[in-house]
């Protein structure tokens, strides 16, 4: 019986211990979590600050002002589009190895023009 | 035996009450029954008190946070407003607010000098008597610098403080003010999509201070900032231009009903709230009504040809004025002959169009313009809208009249409605500066014209500016059809010969048209490089010109050249479908 109230008493008395331990380590993490998310929130804020001014760097009226001052170039003209229809097709491969523009330059080789290869070299 | 029957107990109850009281009992057993009574009652007390304990111990944090809720954050967060590709158009920024608590000053003199130093916008007298005062709270500035911010409290005087709260800002300036709106200080939206999104539960989020993150959903709108930059841009030149009291544009998706693009010049910078009560800086083209002139033959054209009165080889009799009463009306340009109706169109003839709408007929005529939504009040988003101004006895003169744009007063965004129906298959699609797909707009779409109809007028808008009055308009590349419209204005009562507004309607592609834009001048003057010309084909037309040329790549329309003229490319497809 008394060795029944002496483990009783030791366990209460860790028990306590223990439950002091979890309540100071809850603590640490309740502070932590409250400060983290003030960092957060001020991160927040501080992120939509940033995107406030990037917004306001990247206005149009002040895009176009700068364009004006610092690069030399002119509205597109609907001149200047074209359809991908209208493109030339890509040249054959070549088989590795070989020195397409070597060739070119070797008096022997059939004269090619451009990007396109002289029309036996389609075939 | 009697009290048992008496009193029927269970039989719990009446071991119990034998062990605790009754004589028989053992005294040893009776002291034990009692002491375990005790101990019951004790547990069960202390199992109470720790269950209290373990809820207080969970609920604290959640207190915490209500209070550090309710120092920040005092004018309530707003979701972001985007355009159509995600560029930011309005947001909240964090802005500390300086206030006191009179109560809590120990010396005001002391406290006044010291804020007047730092602040010197504060005015001492008044601030003095507000410190003065025994109230608990008092702003005294809202929205202050950080660098102020840290001036003040170093100063250190007690009663003083800081409160950070969400302040709006709008990056792109007056750009786009008339659609977006504005707040007040209090971060309530006061006009324009603002107040729209308090109207959608904000408001009642704000009342029970729920809206506190900014992690609402950003709200998108159906705007292009490119596109209504362009357009902005090229109004001021117009409106210097032609020294024009005021210039508005748009342009309308008719496809979806999205707004794209919206500018009524002068505007305001909504950072400045003191300019946006200027009545002159009104959103034109919602809020205000106009006589449309011209660009109404439109839906008068539309109007005979849907309903069977006209063809498009009918001829109509243009030889004379047309004279009603003491009214005669006249064309700009008199041909003194009958005109076919693509003759009409092109000409611009008021004879013309009006003896379109009287082989209609009057009751027609109004069953139309109101089946087109032109007779009804056109709600949107926007909270400012104004209704259109029609006769009160609408007789056959007046739909002589309103066949050519005069007599019925309606807001322009209305016109355009109405016109991108005449043109899109005969759809009429509401208006909208939410961003919407095609499938959810036909879902509200209603049939308005035939099919046919509508391509009968694409053919009429697009020979209108191969040889019509819409030709100053043409850029090439852009296969566009349009219809110039210029009203005299009402002033006192009367017709007014020299002070016009002016308006174009153009649609590009006209062949299957994607955009509907409209160009609208307020009172243009001549210049010598229109000869003197005040009306719509010299200034609203070259506008609309140069806005296309600049927003026509930045709204995807593919450049297309060597197309056929209008008769082959619309009308033949016309011919092949049927």
């Amino acid at each position: 019986m008394r060795i029944l109230n002496i483990l009783v008493i030791c366990a209460l008395v860790l028990a306590a211990a223990a439950v002091y331990k979890i309540k100071f380590d809850s603590t640490l993490q309740a502070a932590r979590v409250a400060k983290l998310s003030n960092e957060l929130r001020h991160e927040r804020d501080a992120v939509a600050a940033l995107r406030a001014e990037w917004a306001k760097l990247d206005t149009p009226a002040r895009i176009e002002e700068l364009a004006g001052r610092f690069l030399h170039l002119q509205p597109v003209k609907a001149t200047q589009f074209d359809t991908f229809d209208n493109l030339p097709m890509r040249p054959p491969a070549q088989p590795a190895g070989s020195d397409a523009i070597g060739a070119m330059l070797a008096p022997s080789s059939p004269a090619t023009t451009g990007s396109l290869p002289a029309a036996p070299a389609q075939r | 035996m009697a009290a048992r029957a008496k009193t029927p107990e269970s039989r719990w109850q009446r071991s119990l009450r034998s062990l605790l009281y009754g004589r028989n009992v053992d005294r040893e057993v009776k002291a034990k029954a009692r002491l375990g009574l005790a101990i019951l009652a004790f547990a069960g007390i202390y199992g109470v008190i720790a269950l209290r304990l373990v809820m207080f111990a969970m609920a604290s944090s959640e207190h915490g946070d209500h209070r550090t809720v309710t120092q920040d954050a005092v004018a309530t967060a707003r979701p972001d407003i985007l355009d159509r590709n995600g560029a930011t158009l309005a947001t909240d920024v964090k802005a500390p607010s300086l206030y006191a608590e009179p109560r809590k000053l120990i010396d005001i003199d002391d406290a006044e000098e010291q804020l007047t130093a730092t602040l010197p916008d504060l005015e001492s007298k008044e601030l003095r008597e507000r410190l003065a005062s025994k109230r608990g709270f008092i702003w005294l500035k809202r929205d202050i610098t950080p660098k102020q911010q840290r001036e003040i409290h170093q100063l250190g005087i007690p009663g003083i403080g800081f409160l950070t709260e969400n302040k709006r800002v709008y990056p792109n300036a007056a750009t786009v003010s008339q659609v977006i709106g504005l707040v007040n200080i209090d971060n309530q939206g006061i006009a324009g999509m603002e107040k729209w999104l308090d109207g959608q539960g904000l408001a009642a989020l704000h009342m029970a201070g729920l809206a506190t993150d900014r992690l609402q959903r950003p709200v998108q709108l159906s705007l292009d900032l490119r596109a209504q930059y362009a357009m902005r841009d090229e109004l001021i030149k117009a409106r210097e231009k032609f020294k024009a009291k005021a210039a508005a544009g748009l342009i309308l998706n008719v496809n979806t009903g999205e707004v794209v693009a919206l500018v009524s010049e002068p505007d305001y910078d909504p950072n400045n709230p003191r300019e946006a009560n200027d009545p002159t800086r009104i959103n034109r083209l919602t809020t205000g009504v106009f006589e449309m002139g011209s660009t109404f033959k439109v839906l008068t054209v539309a109007m005979a040809l849907d309903s069977g009165k006209a063809t498009l080889k009918s001829m109509f009799d243009a030889s004379h004025p047309l004279h009603y009463g003491r009214f005669a009306i006249h064309d700009y340009e008199p041909k003194g002959r009958a005109l076919s109706v693509p003759e009409i169109f092109t000409y611009s003839s008021n004879i013309g169009a009006a003896r379109m709408a009287l082989a209609v007929g009057v009751e027609g005529h109004q069953a139309f313009l109101r089946k087109m939504g032109q007779l009804d009040r056109l709600r949107t988003e926007l909270p400012e809208s104004a209704e259109p101004l029609i006769p009160k006895h609408w007789g056959e003169l007046n739909t002589v009249t309103i066949a050519f744009g005069h007599g019925l007063s309606v807001a322009p965004l209305q016109a355009a409605m109405g016109i991108a129906a005449a043109v899109n298959g005969g759809l009429l699609i509401k208006p909208t500066f939410l961003k919407r797909s095609r499938e959810e707009a036909l879902k509200i779409a209603q049939r308005v014209l035939k099919p046919e109809t509508s391509k009968d007028m694409r053919y009429l808008m697009r020979l209108n500016a191969e040889k019509g009055t819409a030709s100053f308009a043409n850029v090439p590349g852009y296969y566009i059809g349009g219809k110039t419209g210029t009203a005299e204005k009402v002033i006192n009562g009367r017709y007014a010969k020299h002070k016009l507004l002016t308006d174009f309607m153009a649609i590009l592609p006209a062949d299957k048209p994607q955009y509907l834009l409209m160009i609208m001048l307020d009172e243009p003057q001549g210049t010598p490089e229109t000869h003197g010309f005040a009306t719509a084909a010299w200034n609203t037309g070259p506008t609309a010109a140069k806005v296309i040329a600049r927003v026509g790549p930045l709204l995807d329309l593919e450049p297309r050249f060597d197309l056929p003229k209008a008769d082959q490319l619309i009308l033949a497809k016309a011919v092949e479908s049927r």
